[in-house]
């Protein structure tokens, strides 16, 4: 991707708080290009997904292309491309999740909101229409002890039943 | 039934030890202070090798060893704290960067002092956003009360700790992984030599270290070496004459998830037996134990018979298995093997981070193959093959007999042996990622061999009595070959 053929339909930048925390993150590392994932994590809540405009600037920020950041946004399963449900729903999967029961309790997050899951390269398919939830399976959340786990934005839920699931959801 | 011995997770219910003042009220940053004003940083180091401390992150590596051969003239030098607990079935790490932050700081700070370190980088896993939370608010009072920053307490030492999150890629717990994506990039896994001890992060000296290592390090410092060598065993390594000590020493916290009771984090001596554990875990939830993952998704299976197995680094290891991250799975007997390997190999077939070929291809290869034997489509037709066993002279090899087997379980075995072969531990791939894909895939084909020959006969995944789904003793390659290690005391 060359820089001139980036469409930049919606315009990004950092705003005066985030562009404060930048600074101050580059300043930990003896290269600016290790600012890279807290930076691209910053973007992220700020723009709620990373597209190429967010791309762009995080490249100027750090002087690199903006294939490098495109190269890392691709690799880590926590950079979206797409946007998502304002709430992202991560059902954990893994072996000792499995062992407690956790189809059950995403089979009934597919019911209620009526979705799919949503995959690496499609997203809007585990995106319900109002734009509100995105549900997503997770490898192991290293909470296998309260399993099963998900994780609604940066909260973790524990020892989950189908019932607790509607609790939560409906005090969202 | 065995006691729990809580030292590093002593105070971690106390209220409030999050926060500096309660954490000082418990002898917080005191060790630190102790080992700045009783020891030269080479004692420290020297302290650490003598408590015979290995790695918790997986390998297992002897820390004070490792710090050995980080060469001390070449500035600056890095210390990355690995945090980013993915291995299936381990949680220890994030109970430590929830609840108890201000004991890692202190650790990291002991290691920084003993290596002549002055920047320290955690690089805590993208999902922990409380765990960060809590280190980042210890991070700050630290610095507040002067024991971060420039001449930490008048004592010209100079320690910067940062934290870094990950974003979701199990593959950046591997050093090398962690140190490219700390630098900003792909988190691929180098090749060694060179190791980061030499050649880490910024190409400059770096200690990679666990959390629950480096937790370790104050009590060592605190308490001494012979109060610490005096918990869990000390083998003798009887590849050599006189027996050369071979320490697995320490408590382990110990993360028991799957079918038990009492599921958590255990801190125990090393060295008790899986069975114990069970029990200390408020036993089995269920009837009998089909199986046990000893350490981690990525550890060989153990089979009921192999309960007696003591849970420290040397004894998995000589029962052809590994403590690894010490995550303990139990699976009883209503579980499927084949259903469990199929959750397996979908972790790994995602969390391949694609550089090498056997890896990239071979781990979605035999995910495929287990998805379509538990599909009930395993191929039907059965091949001819040697048969390994007890070979002549005692010894398991070759018996110079036939076996047939069916297809699909020749090939599962031979692409996992592919990509990393169990047998000649050798691999054609970069990281020992590999080596956890076939280690699972080979050991749960072999032991439970019955129940994935039932499967793809039946047509369906089909669930074996505990009894009927293990090879027995004399056929399990492993029970076969397995030393039981002799402690020092033993042997004289
Ligand atoms: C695929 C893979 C994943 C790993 N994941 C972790 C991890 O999540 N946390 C960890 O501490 N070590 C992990 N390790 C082990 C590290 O490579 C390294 O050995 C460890 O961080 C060294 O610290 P220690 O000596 O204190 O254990 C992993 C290794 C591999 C091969
Ligand atoms: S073995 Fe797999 S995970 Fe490790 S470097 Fe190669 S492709 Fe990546
Ligand atoms: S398997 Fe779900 S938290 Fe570990």
């Amino acid at each position: 991707m060359s820089d001139e053929i980036i469409q930049l339909e919606t315009p990004f930048q950092f705003n005066e708080e985030n562009m404060k925390k930048v600074d101050e993150l580059i300043g930990r590392y003896p290269i600016k290009e290790a600012a890279m994932l807290p930076t691209l994590h910053l973007a992220q809540k700020q723009a709620g997904y990373i597209s190429p405009a967010v791309m762009k600037h995080v490249a100027d920020l750090l002087e690199v292309t903006v294939m490098k950041v495109k190269d890392v946004v691709t690799f880590y399963p926590m950079f979206f491309e797409e946007p998502v449900g304002e709430y992202v729903i991560r059902v954990c999967q893994t072996l000792p999740c499995a062992l407690r029961d956790c189809k059950v309790v995403l089979d009934h997050l597919k019911e209620k909101l009526g979705i799919d899951v949503a995959s690496e390269t499609n997203l809007a398919k585990g995106t319900t229409e109002d734009g509100k939830y995105t549900l997503m399976k997770v490898e192991c959340l290293a909470s296998c002890d309260v399993a099963p786990v998900i994780m609604i934005n940066d909260d973790l839920h524990k020892n989950l039943t189908p019932e607790k699931v509607d609790e939560i959801l409906n005090n969202l | 039934m065995v006691q729990q011995k809580r030292i590093l997770y002593e105070h971690l219910d106390v209220p409030n030890i999050n926060t500096f003042d309660v954490y000082r009220q418990h002898d917080g940053y005191k060790r630190f202070e102790k080992a700045i004003a009783e020891y030269q940083p080479d004692d420290v180091s020297k302290m650490v090798m003598d408590s015979g401390l290995k790695g918790r992150g997986g390998a297992g590596f002897s820390t004070g060893l490792k710090w050995s051969f980080v060469p001390k003239d070449i500035e600056p030098r890095y210390l990355c704290c690995n945090a980013d607990e993915s291995e299936p079935g381990t949680f220890s790490n994030r109970y430590v960067l929830e609840k108890n932050p201000h004991l890692l700081i202190e650790g990291i700070l002991i290691c920084c002092y003993a290596m002549g370190i002055e920047t320290t980088y955690v690089y805590i896993r993208g999902e922990f956003t409380l765990g960060k939370k809590m280190l980042d608010a210890a991070l700050e009072e630290a610095y507040e009360q002067g024991y971060l920053g420039e001449n930490i307490k008048d004592s010209g030492i100079n320690v910067n700790i940062y934290s870094h999150p990950g974003a979701g890629a199990y593959i950046c717990g591997e050093e090398t992984g962690l140190i490219e994506s700390l630098e900003g990039k792909r988190g691929q896994p180098r090749n060694k030599p060179p190791f980061p001890a030499v050649e880490g992060v910024f190409m400059k000296p770096t200690v990679v270290q666990n959390v629950e290592t480096l937790c370790n390090l104050p009590f060592i410092v605190d308490k001494g070496v012979e109060w610490y060598t005096e918990m869990g065993p000390i083998y003798g390594d009887a590849r050599f004459d006189p027996p050369k000590p071979d320490p697995n020493t320490g408590t382990k916290l110990y993360c028991i998830s799957g079918d038990v009771n009492e599921p958590g984090v255990y801190e125990l001596e090393l060295g008790l037996t899986c069975s114990e554990l069970i029990e200390v875990a408020g036993g089995l939830r269920g009837e009998e134990v089909k199986a046990v993952i000893p350490g981690g998704s990525s550890a060989p299976i153990l089979t009921h018979y192999e309960l007696d197995t003591r849970l420290d680094f040397t004894s998995l290891t000589l029962a052809k298995s590994m403590l690894g991250s010490g995550g303990i799975i139990v699976m009883n007997e209503t579980r499927n093997i084949v259903d469990c390997l199929l959750n397996i190999m979908k972790f790994y077939a995602h969390e391949s981070c694609g550089q090498c070929t056997p890896c990239r291809w071979g781990t979605p290869w035999v995910r495929d193959i287990v998805q379509r034997i538990a599909d009930g489509e395993g191929r039907q037709e059965k091949i001819t093959r040697p048969k390994f066993g007890i070979a002549e002279g005692g010894r398991w090899g070759d018996t110079g007999e036939t076996e047939e087997i069916y297809e699909d379980l020749d090939l599962l075995e031979s692409v996992a042996n592919n990509i990393a072969n169990v047998d000649t531990m050798t691999w054609n791939t970069i990281c020992v990622f590999g080596i956890a894909v076939s280690w699972p895939a080979v050991s749960y084909m072999r032991k439970f061999r019955p129940e994935f020959e039932a499967t793809i006969r039946e047509g369906k995944l089909t669930t074996l009595s505990v009894e009927e789904a293990t090879v027995p003793p004399e056929e399990n390659y492993a029970f076969q070959q397995r030393i039981i290690p002799k402690e020092m005391s033993e042997l004289g």
